[in-house]
């Protein structure tokens, strides 16, 4: 049976070979794909030669260029299986330049990385509630001021490890919360996917 | 919410133990991450495969305080290798401490599952990096086992 990541470089051959990847990669499911065979001989606590992170600063066909917080360039190609996240599974269409991400896939021998997920945008703060409303959660993230905004028909609630609810009203002031959600660049805004409240 | 006391001695020197797993941003980053840091260990980077332990130093136990959940961890200094093993996929992951963290005391009690399979209280937090080869970030907090490599 092909790898995930030989599905991945074959998905680079050519235009049949993409179909085939694609369908193979669609077959399995979220929580398998990541457990299927990272690349080994990656030192724990150095880069991961698999993952990318920046702001995009061009989209041009099916290539993402991206500026790295490092001042590294990263050439990141979506394919027919590659998954996006922009507050959920969006298209490629939706891939902005100025939006930051993460990206992983299978670093190619010309370095390009053939993404087998990027997110867009995605930050997961932690900090204190300091105001509530029925559109926005005002979050102290060590001393920075963040605004989460309620996306109707989006954002959800996880209070102690239950089930996603969309009633965000259980919220406090003073509560302690994880904030996942996609940032609005350069604001210091963020588009709530799914908050984790503790109690 | 009520606090049991901790145990002893820590549950990680005796055999894996359960918690749960988040990501944070470290290094330099854009976003809210941009003013992070380098972490505690002043090596902390998001695309490293790295983690955060709640007990790297006394000021960092003052901070965290697992025990305030019925937890105790080990001391682990910067650069020591844990196994990270997702209890919904079976991803698994060893990363190396570069920072302090998570404050599990601020999430006393809480859980997360995957169907039936749950576990209970923050202790480890992975890099982007390090998190995305074992679940999607986009998930945002898992069940996950942690041993010692």
């Amino acid at each position: 049976m092909a790898s995930r990541r030989d599905l991945l470089k074959s998905a680079l051959l050519g235009a049949g070979a993409g179909v085939v990847a694609a369908t193979a990669l669609g077959s399995l499911g979220p929580e398998a794909a990541f457990a299927a065979e990272p690349r080994l001989g990656v030192d724990p606590g150095a880069a991961d030669p698999d993952f990318a992170e920046g702001r995009i600063r061009s989209v041009k066909d099916d290539t993402l260029l991206v500026l790295g917080s490092n001042l590294v360039f990263h050439t990141i190609r979506v394919v027919g299986g590659t998954s996006l996240w922009k507050l959920g599974p969006v298209g490629l269409d939706q891939a902005r330049p100025g939006d930051g991400l993460y990206a992983r896939g299978v670093r190619m021998p010309d370095g390009m990385l053939a993404a087998e997920s990027v997110w867009l945008n995605i930050v997961n703060v932690k900090g204190h509630v300091k105001n509530i409303t029925r559109e926005k959660v005002h979050l102290d993230h060590k001393g920075q001021d963040i605004v989460c905004h309620v996306v109707a028909g989006t954002s959800v609630a996880i209070h102690a490890g239950g089930p996603a609810s969309g009633d965000l009203s259980v919220l406090r002031v003073g509560q302690h919360v994880q904030v996942l959600g996609a940032w609005r660049p350069d604001t210091n805004e963020v588009d709530i996917a799914t908050v984790f409240s503790p109690h | 919410m009520a606090r049991t006391p901790s145990t002893d001695p820590p549950a990680d020197l005796l055999a894996p133990v359960q918690g749960e797993v988040s990501w944070f941003c470290c290094g330099t980053a854009w976003g809210p991450c941009s003013s992070t840091g380098r972490g505690a260990c002043g090596t902390c980077n998001s695309g490293s495969l790295q983690h955060a332990w709640p007990n790297t130093s006394d000021a960092c136990w003052a901070i965290t305080r697992p025990d305030a959940c019925g937890v105790s961890l080990s001391r682990r200094t910067c650069g020591y290798q844990h196994r990270t093993t997702s209890l919904c996929g079976g991803g698994t992951v060893v990363t190396a401490i570069a920072d302090c963290g998570p404050q599990t005391d601020l999430f006393c009690g809480e859980r997360s599952c995957c169907g039936s399979t749950c576990a209970g209280n923050r202790l480890i937090d992975l890099t982007p990096a390090a998190y995305s080869r074992i679940a999607s970030l986009s998930t945002g907090l898992r069940p996950c086992e942690i041993s010692t490599v």
